[in-house]
């Protein structure tokens, strides 16, 4: 077996894992775990979106929470004013964060490091305060509430997100798809110029690569993902609320996509998912819980930069180098990732 | 935080083989003998109900108390034999004062912690995301905050309220306000559900009763210095209407006494303004405010047993309801609720017949119209969970501060309140 080998069987086993999740968990007496696993898929989309700037391009954004909140308003507001269903709010949702993302991606991507951080942290802020002060729109800290319509209607039969089970495949399905898109764009040659923008602006610009246009389109794109995040937490939560819009949360996704690896495709569902699972399971026993989360992140920065899945990638490469070497000590260990 | 009300702590330390016979040959005893002494008590299980509550964030001071109330109710209920026979085990999630939070520990309580009913949040906002969670949850929802909303439009067969809202308040004290301190109203509170509700339904009164209400000024949640928004009040003000919570009540109360408006204005507030906190701590500020009361403060205002006792069982004095053993304040005009929401949910289980989810409709239709007596069980007084709209129709005070003393003016009876309140909803018209 291969590392490649190794990695399609762990994602077989995870996707298996992901789809026997509501008649396993609830046989087991969890039905609430449930839950929890859709929330962490649907915030590693957000972590996600981080995952393709910081990791792809390394530009640290500390304001995807801006676009998330678009997308849980485009899915509230379009609910509430126009009647519009499932999809069409979903699709409104995305499509607001999106033209947001581009507004704000124009300036913002003409700047790198710090100065990139602070402006999206800034761009998100205008608009946590404005959308605080809008409360006949936005419903201000108290957000705005809603009841989702059916996802299908075919004949008779309504497909209704009141059913956990139906909730549960629809976000895993929409989280999936997503993923797969980013793995086809991350692997496109527009995911090579990424890379390359990401190890040396100047030599991509010498290449022929634009790199404004490049970083421009990543954003949008980050911007959309973090809008189909937002747009599935308000299905999920029935409700949308400007505290989302608050750079605090761009935080925590930053944090998730630290911990899970960033610049690693599933890192971030990784990282959601074990801090998600940690929250649940300390913070019933202990409140500030947060300070632990933050001596983890300082930890995984300091012995594991890589996150969970840069360790368990390392893991796969030393056991099955030993193996090859084991093997026939000559031949020489084959490059199996891709240097950063 | 969960809680588990009654679980004891856990035992530690090394197992050698003679300690684990010892505790093996003990347990096996006490298990015979406990078995053979448990009644229905145990045998048909603990009724879980659920506790979503503001242990931590803006609320947290009056989720102090919404906890110590839950509590008492709680063991008072299975020193008295539990419900139906069976023990009440309260399961407490803290909702950290935010919306989106609550309802993740809301979907906690019920499907995580299996808790049959709740009894809900004070925070109008947490409150208003989680009835939509509750109903499609299939359980019943106690709010303890009071937008309105909570019971009319935003109400659902399963959400209840045995407190007052802001549509009762507006009813309790604004037409007494009106005749006694003025007729042109300015109204300030935080920018948030509560202050907007408020705001609307007080508006509506004095607009009727032929007064004159300015514009309002909303005050973000987090702001520390209220002087900026103080000055917007228009100076032909008669009675200016605060409405605020924690922190912000303080700054409002002393920023205001600073500015010397109770010279040129009468001070009016509902008691959300001045719960957790003990005029006398103010240090004068408070001085000649008058404040609508569900239950009052000082307990010869309502001089019984039976608010004698409970006060006993919070372990608060008879004046300023501060805590015996610390300086905390109860908000006791809130904090009735989760206590008194678990006799009710026991008063209603136990008529009904309850043993399993599969029998709510018939508690729900007990809680419709439960009449309640003044007992131990119901200290603020007799009341009516109204058939309608589930709201309680409740006895409620108008107290004025005088030498750091809230002392009642006015009591208006829930006959009063009824008359001047008629449902805007019928709940009990939705389908199960």
């Amino acid at each position: 077996m291969t590392v490649s080998h190794a990695r399609v069987l762990g994602l077989t086993v995870l996707v298996l894992a992901l789809i026997a999740v509501p008649y396993a968990l609830p046989a087991l007496g969890a039905n609430f775990w449930v839950n929890i696993i859709a929330e962490i898929l649907i915030w590693s989309l957000l972590a996600a979106s981080v995952n393709l700037l910081l990791g792809y391009l390394g530009l640290l954004s500390f304001g995807q929470s801006l676009y998330f909140g678009f997308g849980m308003y485009g899915v509230a507001l379009s609910i509430n004013a126009w009647d519009v269903g499932f999809w069409s709010a979903l699709a409104i949702g995305m499509a607001a964060a999106s033209v947001m993302a581009l507004i704000a991606g124009v300036l913002a991507v003409r700047l790198t490091w710090h100065y990139f951080a602070i402006i999206t942290v800034v761009f998100s802020l205008i608009f946590y305060f404005a959308a605080m002060s809008m409360k006949w729109l936005t419903g201000g800290d108290d957000g705005v509430s809603f009841t989702p319509p059916p996802v299908m209607n075919l004949g008779g039969y309504k497909l209704l997100l009141t059913d956990p089970t139906a909730q549960y495949y629809v976000i895993l399905g929409i989280v999936a798809g997503c993923f797969a898109l980013m793995a086809l764009i991350v692997n496109s040659p527009l995911g090579l110029s990424f890379k390359a923008i990401r190890e040396n602006d100047r030599r991509a610009a010498l290449i022929g690569i634009n790199v404004y246009r490049t970083r421009l389109i990543a954003f949008v794109l980050a911007g959309a993902l973090a809008g189909v995040s937002g747009a599935l937490f308000a299905f999920f939560g029935r409700y949308a609320s400007a505290s989302y819009m608050f750079y605090h949360v761009s935080g925590e996704a930053v944090v998730w996509a630290i911990v899970g690896g960033a610049s690693s495709l599933l890192g971030p569902l990784f990282g959601a998912g074990a801090l998600i699972i940690f929250r649940e399971l300390v913070s019933n026993a202990w409140e500030h819980y947060l300070i632990a989360v933050g001596v983890i992140t300082i930890l995984v920065v300091m012995f594991a930069p890589r996150g969970i899945a840069g360790s368990w990638n390392d893991l796969l490469h030393k056991a099955f180098m030993r193996r090859s070497q084991g093997a026939d000590p000559n031949k020489p260990a084959a490059v199996i990732e891709e240097p950063r | 935080m969960t809680g588990h009300a009654g679980k004891g702590p856990r035992m530690t330390g090394r197992i050698t083989r003679r300690s684990f016979l010892n505790t093996a040959l003990a347990g096996g005893a006490a298990y015979v003998t406990l078995a053979r002494d448990m009644s229905a008590f145990a045998q048909a299980g603990p009724i879980i109900i659920g506790h979503h509550c503001e242990l931590t964030g803006g609320f947290a001071s009056w989720g102090y108390w919404h906890n110590k109330c839950a509590l008492a109710a709680t063991k008072l209920i299975n020193e008295g034999g539990g419900i139906g026979g069976r023990k009440l085990e309260l399961v407490t999630e803290d909702t950290e004062s935010h919306p989106a939070t609550g309802v993740r520990k809301l979907r906690s309580l019920v499907q995580r912690n299996n808790a049959s009913f709740v009894t809900g949040s004070v925070h109008s906002g947490v409150m208003l995301a989680s009835i939509p969670v509750a109903t499609e949850l299939k359980t019943v929802y106690f709010s303890t905050g009071e937008a309105t909303e909570a019971t009319s439009d935003k109400g659902t067969r399963y959400s209840f309220r045995t407190g007052t809202d802001t549509y009762g308040l507006a009813a309790a004290g604004a037409p007494w306000a009106y005749a006694n301190l003025g007729k042109r109203w300015t109204i300030i509170s935080p920018d948030y559900a509560w202050g907007h509700s408020h705001y609307k339904e007080h508006k509506a009164i004095i607009e009727r009763l032929g007064g004159k209400v300015n514009d309002p000024i909303f005050v973000p949640l987090d702001a520390k210095d209220l002087v900026p928004y103080l000055s917007k009040i228009p100076q032909d003000t008669e009675v200016l209407f605060s409405v605020f919570f924690g922190a912000l009540s303080v700054a409002f109360y002393t920023q205001a006494k600073s500015m010397g408006l109770e010279k040129t204005m009468k001070m009016y507030s509902v008691s959300g303004t001045i719960e957790a906190i003990a005029p006398a701590d103010l240090k004068g500020a408070a001085e000649g405010v008058y404040i609508v009361e569900n239950f009052p403060r000082m307990v010869k205002y309502k001089d019984d047993a039976f608010h004698r006792q409970f006060i006993k069982l919070i372990g608060t004095d008879d004046v300023d309801g501060r805590e015996t053993d610390s300086n905390r304040v109860n908000a006791k005009s809130h904090s009735w609720q989760s206590y008194e929401n678990l006799f009710a949910l026991k008063k209603a289980i136990e008529a009904s017949g309850w043993k399993t989810k599969k029998d709510d409709k018939a508690v729900i239709e007990a809680l419709e119209g439960l009449q309640m007596e003044n007992s131990i069980g119901f200290p603020q007084g007799s009341k009516i969970l109204r058939k309608e709209d589930h709201s309680g129709m409740i006895d409620c005070y108008i107290s004025r501060v005088e030498n750091n003393e809230l002392h009642v003016k006015k009591k208006v009876t829930k006959e009063e309140l009824m008359a001047q309140l008629p449902p805007r909803v019928d709940l009990s018209k939705e389908a199960l």
